[in-house]
């Protein structure tokens, strides 16, 4: 107990120093948690190269206010614990806002700690309904949400592919149960149309060939997996090992090439559901090159994302005129008709994006190529 | 049936995982009563090292599956027992007359060897070269590897080696000897560190074996991946009667089992739950684990 007092003290300290310490004239800096450890790394590293890359290209044309602006990176391990950590280092460290995110199990409690000390979050792959329902002021996003893209999978199960027995497995996380959720609950409406299985696998384990045994004698016509890529690659390979009927679909957190990797042969025929890629963005061309110039390799599915959500950050604060963190959220929340490399971007009264799209990507040949509906 | 019969062999597999590693919780038990919790962690490093020496391989152009197979496993289980052998001597061997500080002693070693991973590897998952096609006999309905099958057939094979030496040989004479009575075997003439030494040896190589499979067998591995096998395997220990051999064999298999059919036939978001209910049950019922504890009592 005898430590906890200057302890308390060094935080209200630290607290107090650091928005000060933001103000001055050093170098203005933004915040990215991204998971760096555990089965998400590979996407949250790329991530933080798209952020890197934006802030790049920003301080070399002069910065903002005629200062450079900075990245500071926090690891949250797509946790819930380590990401309220990660976040409120950040906001001892002095960000003026705050720009990534990659699991919602870790944004969404991160969003907590953000509202708090006034900053701006802009989350750039976070697809959680949640994480904009909280009614906090200073959360954005400039991805979709799952209950938009679980009516998407949903129709193009039943559309696109003519199912009727569908399978739905998710991991227990804030997104995969959501988006499980959001998706068994728009295939109720559709006549026919049965989802005769809906559970959980663990997260960190790769053995799913149970889940999967009993999957198969239910012979579906589609498995829609929502958790992550670690899990989903080994999970697409025995679904084929285990000669399980129908088409493997995957959420958009499954869009990453390591998924590829890891489900080997097996990923041939795999779709996944997923907000456009920057292959195929023609916006997005020139950022693809200066990605691979850069870090030597193709930019992973969410960092052209992010590096939207730096730049709405970069010319918020522009439009501020301040390091303000007050200052900067509104004019975050005055985002209109940003010309972004995914799009178009305006942020809704939630701090939702306006009219987002998702796509259907196949599993061809070892890449992900537009899969283009029969009907 | 057939549904069944594939649960069966899903559970035969991943038991098979679990119970190489209850062979190392077993034996450092029934030797030295330490709950050696680094025991996981060494079928971490196991399949990294595994990697390693298939990365190196395939950089000399050996092509041959069998070949890679081969030198991967006998590499990493001769490295990982020799750091397991490090480990007793670097964090246990000073620390064998203080029960309480070994066990801390074990949990930094478990710390330890994961965080390396993750420093030196990837704070990712890798993933293994995949070797063999997922082909197999042809068993009706039911799917299996050969892959499987030789994961099951050499790890019985390795158990039944592992029994015969502890029971028919002069080393295995030693370790039973030492199990009953450190201080007697010592003035009998055992050179009570050598033997020690070798089971750490033995225990770590037998997870590494694990390890490498794991890799060839799933494609994935994680510097954490031995946290949640380890405490499987730790169970399956118990529940055959640590410090019993053919104990965590079956141990193993049960976990596995249980598991499988828990997935198949309640659900996989309680699985743990299941699993863990059914195995207290068995050890209130039982609390010296199925085939009871083999060494005897000290005092």
């Amino acid at each position: 107990m005898r430590t906890l007092a200057p302890g308390m003290l060094l935080v209200t300290l630290l607290a107090l120093l650091a928005p000060a310490g933001g103000a001055q004239g050093g170098p203005i800096k933004l915040g990215v948690p991204v998971p760096l450890s555990g089965g998400s790394a590979e996407a949250g590293q790329d991530i933080l190269n798209g952020a890197r890359l934006a802030v790049d290209q920003a301080n070399a044309k002069g910065g903002i206010l005629g200062r450079k602006i900075e990245i500071m990176s926090a690891d949250d391990a797509c946790d819930a614990q380590q990401g309220v950590t990660a976040a409120q280092k950040l906001v001892d460290a002095g960000v003026v806002a705050v720009v990534g995110g990659y699991c919602s199990s870790a944004a969404l409690p991160e969003s907590g700690v953000f509202h708090t000390a006034g900053v701006a979050f802009i989350a750039d792959a976070s697809t959680n309904p949640q994480l904009t329902e909280q009614g906090f002021d200073n959360v954005f996003r400039d991805i979709g949400r799952d209950d938009q893209q679980g009516p998407f999978a949903a129709n193009v199960m039943v559309n696109d592919l003519h199912a009727h027995r569908i399978a739905i497995v998710h991991d227990n996380t804030v997104y995969a149960k959501g988006l499980a959720e959001a998706t068994r609950t728009a295939l109720a409406d559709k006549p026919g149309v049965h989802v005769v299985f809906f559970d959980a696998i663990t997260p960190g384990e790769k053995d799913f060939t149970a889940t999967l045994t009993r999957i198969k004698s239910l012979k579906p016509d589609v498995l829609y997996f929502t958790g992550y890529y670690a899990e989903g690659g080994l999970m697409a390979r025995q679904f084929k090992a285990l000669h399980v009927p129908g088409v493997f679909m995957a959420g958009d957190a499954n869009n990453d090439p390591t998924f590829i990797k890891e489900a080997g042969a097996a990923a041939n025929g795999v779709l996944v559901t997923s907000a456009p890629l920057a292959q195929f963005l023609p916006s997005a061309k020139a950022y693809i090159a200066a990605y691979r110039a850069k870090y030597g390799h193709a930019p992973g599915p969410y960092s052209a994302y992010e590096y939207d959500a730096v730049n709405i950050a970069v010319a918020a604060i522009k439009r501020a005129h301040t390091t303000d963190r007050a200052a900067i959220i509104k004019a975050v929340a005055q985002t209109r008709d940003f010309k972004g490399i995914t799009g178009i971007i305006s942020f809704n009264d939630k701090g939702d994006r306006a009219g987002v799209n998702y796509m259907v990507l196949e599993i061809r040949g070892g890449k992900f190529t537009a899969h283009h509906a029969a009907a | 049936m057939d549904v069944a019969l594939q649960q069966l062999v899903n559970g035969l597999t991943i038991g098979a995982f679990y119970a190489l590693i209850a062979l190392g919780y077993t034996m450092v038990y029934g030797i030295i009563r330490l709950i050696n919790f680094a025991q996981g962690d060494l079928y971490s490093v196991g399949a990294f090292i595994g990697l390693s020496m298939l990365s190196l391989l395939a950089a000399l152009h050996v092509r041959n599956a069998l070949v890679l197979t081969f030198l991967g496993l006998v590499v990493s289980m001769a490295a990982t027992g020799l750091l397991g052998v490090l480990i007793y001597r670097v964090a246990y061997r000073p620390l064998l007359r203080s029960p309480l500080s070994i066990l801390i002693s074990a949990i930094g070693a478990s710390l330890t060897l994961e965080y390396s991973l993750f420093l030196i590897y990837s704070p990712s998952f890798l993933v293994y070269p995949s070797l063999f096609s997922t082909g197999g006999p042809a068993l009706g309905g039911i799917v299996v590897s050969w892959m499987q099958v030789t994961i099951f057939l050499v790890s019985l094979g390795l158990m039944l080696a592992l029994y015969a030496l502890v029971h028919r040989t002069k080393l295995g004479l030693a370790m039973r000897a030492l199990a009953i009575n450190q201080d007697a075997a010592r003035l009998m003439g055992i050179d009570v560190n050598r033997v020690i030494a070798a089971t750490f040896f033995i225990g770590s190589a037998l997870a590494a074996f694990g390890g490498v499979m794991t890799g060839l067998y799933y494609g994935q591995i994680s510097f954490l991946m031995g946290f949640l096998a380890g405490l499987k395997a730790f169970t399956a220990a118990v529940l055959g009667g640590i410090g019993n051999i053919p104990g965590a064999m079956l141990g193993g298999f049960i976990v596995g089992i249980v598991e499988s059919v828990a997935i198949g036939y309640i659900s996989g978001r309680w699985k743990d739950v299941v699993t863990f209910a059914i195995l207290i049950i068995i050890l209130v019922v039982r609390p010296r684990g199925l085939l009871g504890e083999r060494v005897v009592e000290r005092m």
